[in-house]
């Protein structure tokens, strides 16, 4: 009796088991392969990031100068324009040189220091989400910004490259966060600025 | 045997890396790989054929330091930070040794002269490469752990 009981019972659960797992999602897993081609793509758009310091270096950044003049006429939402012409553009009196420009250069130095801040942790794999989500707004600026100066998708596809290392750990694999991550969990639940930082590993 | 074995592989895999990304640069396809031949004063006419065995060179050098990383690590199994570690002393060491020395030698220049654009394009490449090396060496090791349970 019992036994036909328990056999009941777990054909009951069986068809149970089976009619939640028609209905709820199936958790997915990565798999180490998976992981590593992503934390590999990680690293190439970083140093995609990487190689675009190099025509705008410190101490002047000239080499932004054209662009942002370009952004200031072909931004594709109104009043972004203007904005650029009354901060990065100000005073600025000539189209070929940054003469009389008077916050050029210290916009342009926050805009390289981010730049330089996005390519250090997608190549290396620290705070990778910071990084990555530092680089979906630099790359949104630039979709807005320059999109119709070229093939629409060029700066809608650096968008969502970035968006696809906010959304996956990338950094866990042939990074720092590898490291990180379960330092700043475990530390996580008993600090709060740590369980901040977890977020963005 | 098991770690220099390990330690080649790694290091074979991040010499592909590096040479990969001399491959993507801005310009022309490849642009950065002669340097590798630079800095043993080698010289080929031939800019494909230069490309080519800078690329070879790389993967090479990048084996020799992944055996000197396996060597280091005397038959052991080595945590996820010592790892790293490791392999950021070892792209230290690359730069010092390859963007640093050989270059400015080989360039007649002063042996530690540097600019900031040079520091800026080698440096950070240079430990990436470390970095991937050591990364890739603790996975193998985790690999081979996890097969042998």
């Amino acid at each position: 009796m019992s036994i036909s009981s328990s056999a009941s019972n777990r054909k009951r659960v069986a068809v149970t088991g089976a009619k939640e797992s028609s209905t709820a999602t199936t958790p997915i897993t990565l798999s180490e392969r998976s992981i590593t081609g992503l934390a590999l793509i990680r690293i190439f758009v970083g140093y995609l990031w990487f190689q675009q310091l190099f025509w705008k270096l410190p101490p002047d950044f000239r080499g932004l100068y054209p662009y942002i003049i370009n952004e200031s006429q072909h931004a594709i939402i109104p009043g972004y324009g203007y904005m650029l012409q009354h901060t990065f553009l100000a005073g600025c009196t000539s189209l070929g040189s940054t003469s009389g420009c008077t916050l050029f250069v210290p916009l342009a130095a926050a805009v390289w220091t981010a730049e330089l801040l996005v390519c250090l942790s997608l190549m290396f794999g620290i705070f990778t989400r910071f990084g990555a989500m530092l680089a979906t707004i630099l790359s949104v600026q630039l979709y807005v910004g320059l999109a119709y100066t070229g093939w629409i998708w060029t700066y809608g596809m650096i968008v969502l490259l970035a968006l696809v290392l906010v959304a996956v750990p990338a950094g866990r694999r042939l990074g720092i966060d590898q490291w990180l991550a379960p330092r700043l969990q475990a530390a996580g639940q008993q600090h709060r600025i740590a369980r901040i930082a977890s977020w963005l590993v | 045997m098991q770690t220099l074995r390990r330690g080649l592989l790694a290091g074979l895999l991040a010499g592909l890396v590096l040479a990969m990304l001399d491959f993507v640069t801005d310009g022309t396809p490849g642009r950065l790989l002669p340097e590798a031949l630079h800095w043993f004063g080698i010289t080929i006419a031939n800019p494909t054929i230069s490309k080519f065995a800078g690329f070879f060179l790389l993967l090479v050098l990048g084996g020799v330091f992944g055996l000197i990383f396996g060597a280091l690590q005397r038959e052991r199994m080595i945590t996820i930070s010592r790892a790293l570690l490791w392999g950021l002393a070892l792209g230290f060491v690359w730069w010092l040794v390859y963007s640093l020395l050989l270059a400015n030698i080989m360039s007649h220049r002063a042996p530690f002269g540097l600019d900031f654009g040079r520091f800026l394009s080698t440096f950070p490449i240079d430990l990436l490469f470390g970095v991937v090396l050591g990364a890739i060496y603790f996975q193998l090791q985790q690999q081979r752990r996890a097969s042998a349970l």
